[in-house]
């Protein structure tokens, strides 16, 4: 078993992507020389060449439609878009677009573009440099949404990703990049879209996906020393969500906190909340409770760690299940 | 007057051959062609005009939600079409009726998709690479470049054989010049030096809006400052929209790197059947593109070669034919089943698209019969 | 020859109108496919209106100037030619959404696409289903799975307010037998169980005694009391109303007084609201609180309340006196010191005469109602049986309330039928609103 940072699992997991298929190639900006701002591409243009690993102008947005037209011609381009705060310009092409594509060509063709993105708090960064923009691409019928928490998860669900035939947004929780893990370079003990319980318990659920899922441990640690049992669900892929691990463990536990970063008005934990209202309806004993970051644009990042859930905002939410 | 100096043209309005030294090596371009050539640019551009004008009626009848047509671009279109080679990829806008026709698409297909039965509506692969409309403006300039880079990747140009080397040809309108996708297209193929010709139809109007208010230089410097090689030519001239496409088309898949044609032409018509021009439009501006139809002229040429009457009458017969043989399938259509939300979403199994169809599924058959 | 009708076609994107600016042909001429028919006006522009039949004119069925919905039809044509088939299987579609349907609802018609969307839907009507969901069915939700895959052991299934209704009674879902139609438990399961809780039970059952017959000698309270009971029976024709009332506010105020500090360390009970509400209804209705004499009636315009208490020897009936002046406060304390002295076997025989009406709480026994006897010199004895949780009507629809019996028996040598019963419900309708107290 390897001890792997999440950026190093990455690196791997393309690695192993990029030698398996000669047609999957990666475009972004900065990608090539310089391995990446955040050194998850780093010695991949040597090992591939310029035609497979491409520094592109900076233009999100072209960045996305030249794959589309890449993907037409058979390739299986991976785009970097170097910050989620950036990567707007690329909306229409990934929403009315790639997104449409497949359904649009009839399946005739399909359009296997990864779209990779760094996203999420914790690293003190200035504007945009911050964001959550899961929902937007959950909420768009024809894009998969999936976002490792672990660098064993990291390092095959970018492989699942590439060897979709659909297009598929891989968020990588960049406050995690630096932080090491086992990671089991043999098999990878899951499916795509399945989620894993990442801690048994009895008294209440967490879930959560991301850098969150580590807040989620701490947060489960702490609840086990005052005689809370929790259980936390890594969701893993965020569009489609795997449910049924979810109503499992609701239906033992009767109580369900989702955490996550992004702000809570109309968020994957929104939805979260609905779906398992309708399907555990009969078996909760509390509401479903939403952690999220307030719905306001992300703070200057000396307030990041009273924006973002912590340990305590979610043991608040628990504290409120429970009471219920 | 939508001319500039630097407009080229082979042929006047009048049909003859005009005289100037700068289109010698367009002029070369065409040798090749023959007079059987130009009765064909004639009867495609007739039997698709005759079409465009049945599709307007269609929608006027009700049969489509909207119409757009082509007419009075059937030289820039006709042209160029003929000048890619078999082996080329073509990506439209949304006007490039002609274009589909010489690709080989069954015409059918458009209204379907205008009818609102497909947001598709063909396979390219099947029509000689002539890839599907795209409605948000100027968006296929991107995906044209990125499938350009491709060929590049692929090793599929600048080898020497011109029947084989693939280049990518890509339609656009003065309005999506403004788009910041079309910029960066051009950015993309002349960083990379993709084997892609941008043609851009200046039809003079993005609905109401002139093509001034777009663009105070002419459009084809714009693209000389990306770096482009770049021409503007006389859009109506389907001698000088062929030459000038085989030319840029034929350097771009030798190596030598994307190019840009301007082709001034008009759109004769509204923008689609929910316009008015009559609400934004000079009367005298239309009457002096219609003084330069572009069949009109191909016609006028034609006539100075000889050619019979009996021929161009034979056209209007089979536009007509043609135009009678749309409106039987446009009236035979029928809506797609209720299956086809959830077809075609994802190409692997997806459980949402499951679960939904299932549930759409035994929701109609909870109704009683012809409820 | 067929006959062809053109429905105003939606010509921009959304449009719901047209007005006819001006028709091209009249009745008789002859069309042809393409041809203009006429000229309109829409919120966009002019537009003009190809036909799209070959035939002859048969009819205008808009007039110059008119404005027409989208979907109706405008001009009729005798259609000439078998090669114009007609569309068929079209008619239901224009039909459902055209306003005004020409009477020839046989003839084919050309098949609008569009612009139905806005205008057309006038009368909108559901679609009748075969199956209507099942109430409160699980399944119903848009799933191709149970939503709920039932665990066995621990999982109670049951709707958040049922949860709150078992908490709030204090009853275990898990000792609930659930008979929804996913194994879910039911208000009415939890109600249920609840009134089943309520009733008296012994804990303990001894075992038979060894000899065969004990002797218990007919002395003291035992006899005082055979004789009080008998002497009541025998000489009073006994009569019984009752009725049941919905004692929810009475609970909740119980609950309040039970909070308040004037009350603190003070036993309250719904004992007390009907005390108050006896001795009000006594005040409406004086004949039920009066003494029968060979001679006279004697109405009493104070009242001794009795209360029965159970005590180590038997039943007596010790009596509040003067309970009529007394605050709810004074009553509450009155109440519960003539309860801890009977308890204690304190209770002196002046204690126990002179009273004027009584009550008997047969509720803390779990008993819901029944036939009391009158104690001797009265000619009126309220029955307080058990309150407990009952499907009611409440506006019109059925929810849990706390309901009780009030009973009373009479001496019908005093006491009529229409007094006992008005008597009953003033008591009762405070029960039900303790409001009225406040008169």
């Amino acid at each position: 078993m390897n001890e792997l940072p999440m950026a190093k699992a990455i690196n791997e997991g393309l690695k192993s992507a990029m030698t398996a298929d000669d047609k999957v190639m990666m475009m972004g900006q900065d990608i090539a020389q310089l391995g990446g701002v955040f050194r998850v591409t780093e010695g991949l243009q040597k090992l591939f060449g310029p035609n497979r690993v491409v520094d592109t102008p900076l233009a999100e947005s072209g960045i996305v439609g030249t794959a589309i037209g890449l993907a037409m011609r058979g390739y299986r381009p991976v785009c970097e878009i170097q910050f989620d705060g950036f990567l707007y310009p690329a909306f229409d092409q990934i929403v009315t677009q790639l997104a449409k594509q497949t359904a649009r060509h009839e399946g005739t063709q399909s359009f296997p573009v990864v779209i990779r993105i760094p996203y999420g708090g914790h690293i003190g960064a200035v504007e945009h440099h911050q964001e959550s923009p899961e929902a937007y691409f959950a909420h768009t019928a024809g894009l998969r949404v999936v976002s490792p928490a672990t660098p064993h998860d990291a390092y095959w669900l970018i492989q699942d990703a590439i060897a979709s035939s659909d297009p598929v947004i891989y968020l990588e929780p960049k406050s995690r990049y630096w932080h090491k893990g086992p990671v089991d370079l043999e098999a990878s003990g899951a499916l795509m879209h399945k989620a894993r319980i990442a801690r048994e318990g009895t008294d209440v659920t967490l879930v959560g996906h991301g850098a969150m899922v580590t807040v989620l441990h701490q947060a489960a640690e702490i609840a086990a020393g005052e005689g809370v049992s929790a259980e936390i669900i890594d969701l893993r892929s965020l569009s489609p969500l795997d449910y049924d691990t979810i109503v499992a463990s609701v239906n033992k536990t009767k109580r369900l906190v989702v955490a996550q970063e992004a702000p809570e008005n109309a968020s994957v934990g929104s939805e979260i909340a609905a779906t398992l209202t309708e399907r555990a309806f009969y078996v909760m004993e509390a509401p479903v409770l939403r952690v999220s970051g307030f719905n306001t644009p992300f703070p200057p990042a000396r307030l990041e760690n009273q924006y973002l859930p912590d340990a305590d905002r979610v043991l608040e939410a628990v504290d409120r299940s429970l009471a219920y | 007057m939508p001319y500039t100096d630097a407009t080229l043209r082979l042929l006047g309005q009048d049909g003859a051959l005009v005289q100037d030294d700068r289109v010698e090596k367009y002029t070369q371009a065409i040798a090749h062609l023959d007079e059987g050539d130009f009765r064909e640019f004639f009867r495609i551009m007739s039997v698709v005009r005759r079409f465009d004008v049945e599709a307007g009626n269609l929608q006027r009848q009700g049969q489509m939600a909207l119409w757009v047509p082509s007419i009075g671009q059937e030289a820039a279109q006709v042209g160029s079409a003929f000048a890619s080679r078999a082996q080329d990829h073509i990506f439209p806008a949304y006007r490039e009726h002609c274009v589909a026709y010489i690709r080989g698409l069954d015409l059918i297909d458009i209204i379907r998709m205008l009818r609102g039965v497909t947001n598709g509506g063909w396979d390219p692969r099947k029509t000689n690479n002539f890839h599907l409309y795209t409605l948000v403006i100027a968006s296929q300039t991107l995906h044209a470049t990125g499938l350009a880079m491709g060929i590049g990747y692929d090793g599929a140009c600048a080898t020497g054989d011109l029947d084989k080397d693939e280049a990518v040809l890509v339609y656009f309108g003065d309005g999506a010049t403004s788009q910041g996708d079309a910029s960066e297209a051009l950015i993309f193929a002349q960083s990379f030096q993709t084997p892609q010709v941008f043609f851009l139809q200046n039809n003079h109007w993005a609905i109401s809006v002139p093509v001034r208010v777009q663009s105070r230089t002419p459009l084809y410097e714009r693209a000389a400052g990306f770096g482009l090689p770049s021409v503007q030519i006389d859009g109506n001239d389907v001698l000088m929209s062929y030459a000038a496409t085989r030319v840029a088309m034929d350097a771009a898949r030798s190596g030598q790197g994307p190019h840009f044609i301007e082709a001034l032409t008009y759109r004769i018509g509204a923008h689609t059947t929910s316009d008015d021009p009559s609400k934004y439009r000079d009367e005298d501006e239309l009457k002096f593109w219609q003084a330069h139809d572009p069949i009109d002229r191909l016609k006028n040429h034609l006539e100075i070669l000889g050619v019979e009457q009996s021929f161009f009458d034979s056209v209007a017969t089979e536009a007509e034919d043609y135009a009678a043989d749309i409106r039987a399938k446009t009236l035979a259509i029928e809506d797609p089943p209720v299956e086809d939300i959830f077809r075609n979403v994802f190409i692997e199994d997806h459980p949402v698209i499951i679960r939904e169809t299932a549930w759409l599924k035994q929701y109609g058959e909870s109704f009683e019969e012809g409820a | 020859m067929a006959n062809f009708t053109f429905p105003l076609p939606d010509v921009g994107e959304g449009l719901t109108e047209a007005e006819i600016v001006q028709w091209r042909v009249k009745p008789g001429d002859h069309v042809a496919i393409n041809q203009v028919v006429c000229e309109i006006e829409t919120a966009k522009s002019l537009v003009e209106l190809p036909s799209p039949f070959v035939g002859i004119v048969r009819e205008l069925l808009v007039a110059e100037g008119d404005t027409v919905l989208v979907g109706s039809p405008i001009i009729s044509v005798e259609g000439e030619g078998p090669d114009l088939a007609p569309d068929t299987g079209v008619i239901e579609a224009v039909a459902d959404v055209a306003g005004s349907v020409s009477s020839d609802e046989e003839a084919p018609q050309v098949k609008n696409l569009v612009g139905y969307g806005t205008g057309a839907s006038e009368s909108v009507s559901r679609r009748r289903r075969t199956k209507p969901p099942a109430k409160g069915s699980v399944v119903s939700a848009p799933q191709t799975t149970p939503s709920v895959p039932v665990t066995e052991g621990t999982t109670v299934l049951a709707k958040p307010p049922i949860r709150k209704l078992a908490k709030d009674l204090g009853v275990d879902l898990h000792a609930v037998s659930p008979t929804g139609a996913a194994g879910e438990v039911l208000r009415e399961d939890v109600v249920r169980h609840a009134g089943q809780a309520t009733v008296f039970k012994n804990l303990e059952t001894p075992a038979w005694p060894e000899i065969r017959e004990d002797r218990i000698p007919v002395k003291g309270v035992r006899k005082a009391i055979a004789q009080a009971m008998v002497k009541s029976m025998f000489t009073a024709p006994h009569v019984s109303v009752f009725v049941d009332v919905d004692a929810t506010r009475t609970m909740e105020f119980v609950k309040r007084l039970k909070a308040s500090p004037d009350f603190a360390n003070i036993k309250v009970s719904p004992l007390l609201v009907m005390v108050k509400a006896m001795i009000w209804a006594v005040q409406r209705n004086p004949m039920v609180n009066s003494t029968w004499t060979d001679d006279e009636i004697i109405v009493h315009h104070y009242v001794n309340l009795g209360v029965a208490a159970a005590t180590p020897r038997g039943l007596i009936v010790p009596n509040v006196k003067e309970a009529h002046t007394l605050s709810l406060r004074a009553l509450a304390i009155a109440l519960e010191q003539l309860t801890v002295t009977a308890r204690e076997g304190k209770t002196s025989p002046e204690e126990m005469s002179n009273g004027t009406i009584t009550i008997t709480n047969l509720g803390s026994f779990g008993v819901d109602t029944g036939t009391p006897i009158l104690n001797p010199g009265e000619v009126s004895i309220v029955a307080l049986g058990t309150i407990k949780p009952k499907p009611w009507i409440v506006e019109g629809e059925v929810r849990s309330r706390m309901v009780t019996t009030v009973a009373a028996s009479f001496d019908h040598r005093v006491v009529d039928g229409d007094v006992a019963s008005r008597f009953v419900a003033d008591v009762a309708s405070v029960m039900e609103e303790p409001a009225l107290l406040l008169d």
